[in-house]
Formats: structure tokens, C-alpha cells, sequence
């Protein structure tokens, strides 16, 4: 049985910090439309990679906030509450 | 449904390899179409002649080259990252399908997941 | 309104050594907030050491293994720690000790011990599968 692509924008939830080598796959992986969510130590890369991340790129507020980022990147900032609405919303989701 | 497992974490040094043959196994088992992809450090799993009775684990080598009997669709590897870690059609599990755009391979599975 | 969605959250992350199992409970009461049904916890890997009983952080620190027993008992949803994994490192209940001839059993209710085919399960018949793994 030979698997058919797969065309349905994709949940990224990416929880590794910049360095590791997950978050350039992560990266390397995300297509037009699909939605990258930094949470745990992913969400460092929001002051060390920003150029980096794709536009949209949103943040779990109480990792931003534990590491003292939420007022500055507020902008990006979800609640878990959220995070589930766009589990919702997206049946293909990538855990990195 | 179909399932791709990912692995990127290199042989010996974790248990997440194996424990991602473990759910891909199991998924052909119960006949879901399932497939492997090794990327990173991973691909070093793909490696022939691996002898590591020396620091007391078992060789994957065997299973891995069993997966396609059990109902395993497909092993692929990243060609760039079996580049970087010298694997060549010489030194590599038969098999294995090598791609150039893992970003597509991924594409082709209705689930995505890694062990660990 | 939204549909009622149900989903099998895999945790592969072990408390201590990752954030695996705090991020899990978060989402997880965050979906029975929106109505969401959780069909099954699946532990795996690492992440088997949640279900320990024996887990005694110091008492000014959340006991996370003693916090996800609570909500699972509460919302009445199974959890599963896979087998193979478990006995590897040291989790067990009372049959797995009994069949092992083992000094003690440690699993923490309502956590049970299964194989892979409960994940498989959960990749078939839940409409959403969420993974939880460590970052490091």
C-alpha cells in the first residue's frame, strides 16, 4: 500500500530549545499554512531565532512567562486554551 | 490512518530508537500502513555490520532488516544526513529508500510522530 | 459551539527530568474545560515514571505523578503505561511482580500497565493524538 500525500495545513507543537537538532528539523518541515506553536524550551528561540521562525509563529504564554518573556513577545502569546482550539481546528499535528 | 515514525536520535546512546521500532512494529501489526524515516544522528541505525555486544546491547540490524516481513511499508532516510555520516549504498541496510526532501516524505503520512 | 473532539495523549517525557507531564496536564484539563473527551493517557519511554507511586517530591513542590492520578480518577479517563517500557525501568503492579518473583509493585492507581496495541488503538480511534516528549 503506497501512502498518498497529505495536503492538510499541520499543527507544529515544537518544544526543543534552538540548539537542538529537532527545532531545525521543525523548521525544515513546516509548509505554507501550517501553524508553529513554541512551547517549553522552544519558546527561547523567540529572542534568540526570530528571523528564523515563520511569520505567525505563536508562544505558550506560561512557558513565555516562566522564563520571563511574556511581556516582550505578548504579541505571539497563546494560552493553553488556545493551544487546544487550534488542535481543533487542525487534524494532522506534529508533536517535535 | 497512516503513520510515519521519525527517528533522529543515534543508536546505542538512548532507548528511543528501539522504542520507535517497537510502536512501528506494532502499528503493522495491527495492519495500519506504517512507515520509518530516519533523519539527524539517526540514520546511524541504518549502518551494516553493527557489533555492539561489547557494551551489552543487541544489534537492530536483524529487526530492522525484518521490519518489511512484518507488514513495515517502508524505511526511509534522509540522503543528506546519511551523506554527512558517510552511508553509502555499501555500508547501508538494504532497503532503505534514501530521500532527498524528508519535508515531502513527511507529507505523504496522515500521522507524523517520534518515540521520545 | 464546538463538536466534541476525542483524543489520546501520549506523554513520553518523565516528570523531573522534563516538562513533559505538566505541558500533558495543562492541555489536558483544558480539554475537558472545552468539552473534549480523553479517550486514554498513554505513558511511554521515559514518561512510565508518572504512573510511580513511590515518586516523594519535598512537600512545597508539586507531586506531578500524584496530580495526574487525581484528574484521571476524576474524570474517570484510563491511563496506561506501556508494559514493555515499564518493566524495563522498574514499574510495576501487582501481577508483574508476582510473575517476576519482584520485592515490591509500585504503580500508582489508576494507571495500568498494556502493551503498544492501547497506543495503536488510540492512533485508530481518536480524533486527535497528542505527543508530550522531553526537550532534551
Amino acid at each position: 500500500m503506497t501512502s498518498t500525500p497529505v495536503q492538510t495545513p499541520t499543527l507544529h507543537i515544537l518544544n526543543k530549545a534552538p540548539e537542538h537538532s529537532r527545532f531545525a528539523a521543525c523548521l525544515g518541515a513546516l509548509s505554507p499554512g501550517d501553524v508553529l506553536v513554541l512551547s517549553e524550551n522552544a519558546v527561547l528561540a523567540l529572542p534568540a531565532r526570530r528571523n528564523e521562525l515563520p511569520e505567525g509563529t505563536l508562544a505558550v504564554s506560561a512557558d513565555l512567562s516562566a522564563r520571563g518573556l511574556e511581556e516582550a513577545f505578548a504579541a505571539q502569546s497563546i494560552d493553553y486554551a488556545e493551544l487546544v482550539r487550534l488542535t481543533e481546528q487542525h487534524p494532522r499535528i506534529i508533536s517535535w | 490512518m497512516s503513520t510515519l515514525i521519525v527517528v533522529d536520535q543515534a543508536p546505542y546512546g538512548s532507548w528511543a530508537g528501539r522504542e520507535a521500532l517497537d510502536m512501528t512494529l506494532s502499528l503493522a501489526a495491527f495492519d495500519q500502513p506504517a512507515a520509518l524515516l530516519f533523519i539527524g544522528a539517526g540514520v546511524n541505525w541504518l549502518r551494516q555490520q553493527q557489533a555492539p555486544e561489547g557494551i551489552g546491547q543487541k544489534s537492530l540490524e536483524k529487526n530492522l532488516s525484518a521490519a518489511p516481513i512484518f507488514g513495515v511499508e517502508t524505511i526511509m532516510a534522509s540522503a543528506s544526513d546519511c551523506q554527512r555520516y558517510g552511508l553509502t549504498d555499501a555500508n547501508t541496510l538494504a532497503g532503505v529508500v534514501t530521500v532527498d526532501d524528508t519535508k515531502a516524505a513527511m507529507a505523504g503520512y496522515e500521522q507524523v510522530a517520534f518515540a521520545g | 459551539m464546538s463538536t466534541t473532539l476525542s483524543y489520546t495523549l501520549v506523554i513520553t517525557g518523565a516528570p523531573w527530568a522534563s516538562q513533559a507531564p505538566q505541558s500533558a496536564l495543562a492541555v489536558a484539563r483544558e480539554l475537558i474545560q472545552a468539552n473534549h473527551r480523553i479517550d486514554r493517557v498513554f505513558l511511554y519511554g521515559e514518561g512510565i515514571h508518572l504512573a510511580s507511586a513511590l515518586s516523594t517530591p519535598p512537600s512545597d513542590e508539586r507531586n506531578w505523578p500524584r496530580e495526574w492520578s487525581e484528574f484521571l480518577a476524576e474524570h474517570s479517563i484510563p491511563a496506561v503505561a506501556c508494559v514493555a517500557s515499564a518493566l524495563r525501568r522498574g514499574l510495576v503492579n501487582d501481577a508483574e511482580q508476582a510473575r517476576y518473583e519482584l520485592p515490591a509493585s509500585n504503580l500508582r492507581a489508576p494507571f495500568e500497565i498494556a502493551g503498544l496495541g492501547e497506543w495503536v488503538e488510540g492512533t485508530m480511534k481518536s480524533d486527535r493524538v497528542l505527543y508530550f516528549h522531553g526537550s532534551i
